[in-house]
């Protein structure tokens, strides 16, 4: 369970072999309690401070040179007192390290807690807080620049630049519902210009979504064909090229195998899928259903083919097999057993990838289904209010008020006094 | 034993109905005030109703509030307005025969075998034991009681300002009462100032009539009370002019006079109803503004001038009047004045109205920094069935906002608090299309009946509607459309269908019409309204006990912690709308509740 001011620990790289490694304290007093244990003084009149020491375990014994960044309260990213501890990263230097912290009486922290913190604290806000758990997730530099990004607030500022126009939209038509036609006599005009640039704005940031995803969560790509096509051949042909395996296993049915390889900065899933013929046995059409399944969560389909047409369309690449026995043919062709034409088919693969995605340079980047869901609720709320005729301004300003309230939750506030101080101090009112 | 169970300090809006709620349960209750004369006298305007206010008035009346009987008892016009915006913003209002009105509110009271009234001035409270426990007066009489209801409107420390004139005054010519305001400021009540201010009466024969546009108002009248179907009241009109460039530059060239701008007046005044000067200040680039100008009642010449309300200086407001069509020969016979007075901070008070500095002591009324007859007469009814329930020794009755506007008055005024004087809008509340003042008997009138203000006959007034409701909507949709394959209800569902083009229907009344309407019409809405509605009453619902200790819960900030310790909320949902409290420090507080109803 999540705490606050309750010192913990956490080690922020990961635990393997490195240069360097960085453990994170926050919490009460955590200087004066690590104290003891480092050589140098641990300065606190600055609100940031470094100081470069020996960091020793209990016994006085010394456990590695150790640097340690030092952040009075108010001034870390958790507002708590905090300490940035960079060691030497052996593993034995970072497990004595650990060991002496929990010595202390330091708690190893719960994933995403320092993140908590912060949001508890104050220090950001739900989309920030987002965010930063992106980064700690992401699976690319791509992905972390978007979060970075987001992280100064673009999508807030972006956010709270539609919750603006929406105001003060709801305030010009509130008036008309706070006083009677006989004190405002003229007609609410709907704001066609304001609406459709919000309209639009909304769905270009909603469209971000699988361009973010792709970055953070990978792309799917299967390979099929008919029965020895030369699938596999293909399949291995791309691991023993691409260099950045992350893992390789046995498909979770005998039907298609998957790994993992980054193409430029996409991380992707490779599968192999087993062919879609005619079942014969019951286990077969099983795994047959599911190889469709995948193709229709694919990204890009690479079909490949031996002698038969070409079936291209958006979503998939057709790709000759053995073109070390029959040549190079159409667009695409690859041989197995040269390597001939495999960097042709990854580098448009590639490219086939980041096209499908519209990534617009004028909208922040959303990346959590979360953001994506209230984004696209409060779509649906204007682009019912611009495209039904005849509702009542009652009405209209439901689905406004709907629309604003979606995006205040998607930032983590909520109030709706703002509405009516803009109301008084644009407009003349009153008998 | 004491003299009396309940003292109701006050005759106005808010004492009427206070001292009838608490009568009316049976508790022998004394009204005191300055004036016999001038129980619900209306200070300002000669209306009461309209938009959301008009809902406030219907709320009243089905809480079994005395409010919508008066009107109904003496308008002498009727309109519904914003007819053509969407029933959920439209509400009626009604022009108020001033001095009937006022007559009718004393003779309710008098009829009253409870309730006793008498003339005396409150200058001090009796205290005992942090108990409230009667009152002092400026004869120097002494009457004891259980519980105090507070309503002093604009009279406790009153100040009338009229150009370089300033007088203690409640109203003009009515005497502020002096004394209490300083002796509450003594016992720690936070205690302020506000200002308001009313326009000129003109003699009806010093206007030229064919200058003015004439406004009649709707030709059926409708009661706003929901015990009868129908009223029958003479008629008068009301008229329309405007201000001009002329009138605009006398107020300029004038304003040092004015008490506000020269700095006498140090209350805050309400930005929605301005003076004509604030106006002419604030918005320059208009170059007119409406006044309307309306009868004060059958039988008097006083005409009101709805939007000159003014504290320039007599004889400039002579000036500026007269360069406006139709008040080119105006008479004046009671000037435009401000009126400054004492309130109390309303975030001291629980959401049943009682003080949290002074136990069994309720307030209610322009006490608690509003605005308005209707605003006033709401307070007045919740602080007096709140008074009621502890002399039964019975939990106190707390309205939601998601229930009235009622609600909603009250959780702004005591969560929010308020900086100027402070008046409902249909914008205040988040779920206005439950609110509509046609559904307030089917809101409250349980609540009004639990409280043990609604009588039996209401009561089955009540269940008859609902039941002819129920009765009418299985009847549409059992019956095919006869010009379109699909049920009446479905056919009513169009925008452009009225249920009053249906034949068949002409047994029900047009209140139970007007309600299916709305109800079929507006089901899709409604539903999603509802939606939201009990995700706020899961809030609602966690309830934060009175001792609770803040200093408990690890993190919150302690800007928050303050103003939580300050307003003391009673459940998680008040919490989460206390101005400027961090969203972080309500999830906080969440868990914190949560983890100790684990315990």
């Amino acid at each position: 369970m999540y705490s606050l001011g309750e010192p913990v620990y956490a080690l922020a790289t990961p635990f393997s072999p490195s240069a360097l490694a960085l453990i994170r304290i926050s919490g009460e007093s955590v200087i004066d309690r690590l104290s003891p244990y480092f050589s140098s003084s641990l300065d606190k009149k600055e609100s940031v401070g470094v100081s470069f020491g020996l960091l020793k375990d209990d016994g006085g014994s010394k456990i590695d040179e150790a640097v340690a960044i030092i952040y009075k309260k108010g001034h870390g990213y958790t507002l708590e007192e905090a300490i940035e501890l960079i060691i030497h990263g052996s593993l034995p230097s970072i497990k004595r390290a650990l060991i002496l912290l929990s010595k202390i009486g330091f708690r190893e922290a719960e994933r995403g807690e320092f993140t908590y913190r912060a949001f508890m604290n104050g220090r950001i806000d739900l989309t920030q807080a987002e965010a930063v758990e992106e980064i700690v997730k992401s699976k690319s530099m791509r992905a972390e620049m978007d979060a970075l990004e987001r992280l100064e607030g673009s999508l807030k500022r972006e956010l709270n630049g539609i919750k603006e126009t929406l105001i003060d939209i709801i305030a010009s038509l509130e008036v008309y519902l706070d006083y009677g036609e006989d004190e405002v006599i003229d007609d609410w005009v709907f704001p066609e210009d304001r609406v459709g640039s919000i309209i639009s704005r909304l769905k270009a940031m909603i469209a971000t979504y699988s361009s973010s995803h792709l970055y953070s969560d990978g792309a799917i790509v299967v390979i099929s064909g008919r029965v020895n096509a030369g699938k596999s051949s293909l399949f291995n042909a791309i691991l023993r090229e691409n260099r950045s395996i992350v893992s390789e296993e046995e498909g979770t049915t005998r039907d298609y195998i998957e790994t993992e390889i980054l193409l430029g900065d996409i991380p992707v899933r490779l599968f192999d899928t087993a062919g879609l013929r005619e079942a014969e046995g019951k286990a077969e059409s099983e795994g047959i259903r599911r190889s469709k399944e995948l193709i229709d969560k694919a990204n890009l389909v690479i079909e490949v083919i031996d002698s038969e047409e070409e079936r291209e369309d958006e979503k998939t690449l057709c790709v000759h097999s053995k073109s070390d026995i029959y040549g190079s043919r159409g667009s695409f062709s690859f041989s197995s057993v040269t390597g001939d034409g495999l960097g042709e088919i990854l580098s448009e693969v590639e490219k086939r990838l980041s096209s499908s995605v519209s990534i617009s340079d004028s909208v922040p980047k959303i990346d959590s289904q979360r953001q994506k869901d209230a984004l696209e609720s409060a779509l649906g709320d204007l682009v019912y209010v611009s495209e039904s005729r005849g509702l009542s301004y009652d009405i209209i300003a439901l689905y406004f008020q709907s629309a604003l309230e979606k995006l205040r939750i998607l930032t983590g506030e909520a109030t709706s006094e703002d509405i009516l101080s803009r109301l008084f101090s644009s407009f003349c009112l009153g008998k | 034993m004491s003299d009396f169970e309940a003292i109701v300090i006050g005759g106005g809006h808010a004492g009427i109905e206070a001292s009838l709620a608490l009568s009316r349960e049976g508790f022998k209750t004394l009204l005191i005030t300055q004036n016999i004369e001038a129980i619900g006298r209306m200070s300002c305007n000669p209306s009461i109703g309209g938009l959301a206010k008009g809902n406030l008035v219907r709320e009243i009346d089905a809480l079994g509030g005395e409010m919508a009987h008066l009107i109904d008892a003496s308008m002498i016009q009727y309109r519904i307005l914003n007819r053509s915006r969407g029933p959920a913003v439209q509400a009626p209002r009604a022009q108020a025969d001033k001095a009937l009105y006022s007559s009718i509110a004393r003779k309710t009271l008098e009829s009253e075998r409870n309730l006793r009234i008498f003339m005396d001035t409150v200058v001090d409270l009796l205290i005992e034991d942090g108990l409230v426990r009667g009152v002092v007066t400026e004869r120097g009489n002494r009457i004891s009681s259980d519980v105090v209801v507070l309503t002093t409107g604009t009279f406790m420390e009153g100040r009338i300002f009229i150009g370089e004139y300033d007088g203690e005054y409640g109203r003009l010519g009515e005497r502020a009462a002096i004394g209490l305001g300083t002796k509450l400021r003594e016992y720690g009540f936070n205690v302020g100032r506000m200002k308001t201010g009313t326009p000129c009466r003109v003699n009806r024969d010093s206007i030229d009539f064919d200058e003015l546009e004439e406004e009649s108002g709707d030709e059926t009248l409708q009661p706003f009370s929901f015990d009868y179907d129908s009223v029958y009241r003479p008629h008068l009109s009301c008229y329309i002019t405007y201000t001009n460039e002329d009138t605009h530059r006398i107020i300029r060239e004038n304003i040092k006079y004015s008490p506000l701008y020269g700095g006498k007046i140090v209350g805050r005044g309400p930005r929605y109803c301005p003076s004509i000067e604030d106006k002419v200040i604030r918005f320059p680039e208009r170059p007119r503004h409406q006044i309307f100008v309306e009868p004060e009642g059958l039988y008097t010449n006083e005409m009101y001038l709805n939007g000159l309300s003014s504290s320039l200086p007599e004889r400039v407001q002579i000036e500026f009047m007269r360069t406006i069509p139709g008040l080119r020969h105006v008479e004046v016979v009671r000037p435009a004045y401000a009126v400054e007075y004492d309130y109390l901070d309303p975030l001291d008070l629980y959401p049943t109205l009682e003080s949290k500095i002074l136990k069994n002591l309720f307030i209610a009324g322009q006490t608690n920094g509003t605005s308005g007859y209707e605003e006033a007469a709401s307070q007045g009814l919740v602080a007096g069935i709140n008074a009621a329930q502890r002399l039964k020794g019975a939990e106190g009755i707390v309205l939601g906002r998601t229930d009235s506007y009622i609600g909603v008055l009250i959780d702004d005024l005591t969560l929010k608090g308020t900086k100027e004087p402070y008046r409902m809008f249909t914008s205040r509340a988040e779920y206005r299309l439950k609110l509509r003042d046609g559904s307030a008997d089917q809101r409250l009138t349980p609540i009004g009946r639990r409280a043990g203000l609604v009588g039996d006959e209401k009561y089955e007034r009540l269940l008859d509607k609902l039941s002819k409701i129920d009765e009418m909507k299985d009847y549409l949709k059992r019956n095919r459309s006869k010009t379109q394959n699909k049920s009446l209800y479905d056919e009513l569902k169009e925008p452009d269908v009225s249920i009053f083009s249906f034949d068949s229907l002409q047994s029900y009344s047009n209140e139970v019409k007007r309600e299916v309407e709305l109800e079929v019409k507006y089901e899709g809405y409604l539903k999603r309204q509802e939606i939201d509605i009990e995700r706020v009453k899961r809030d609602e619902s966690v309830k934060i006990d009175s001792d609770f200790d803040y200093d408990k819960v690890d993190g919150l900030s302690s800007e928050s912690r303050e103003k939580l310790k300050m307003v003391r909320p009673m459940t998680l949902g008040e919490a989460s709308r206390i101005s400027g409290l961090r969203v972080s420090d309500i999830a906080l507080l969440q868990m914190a509740l949560r983890g100790k109803r684990h315990d």
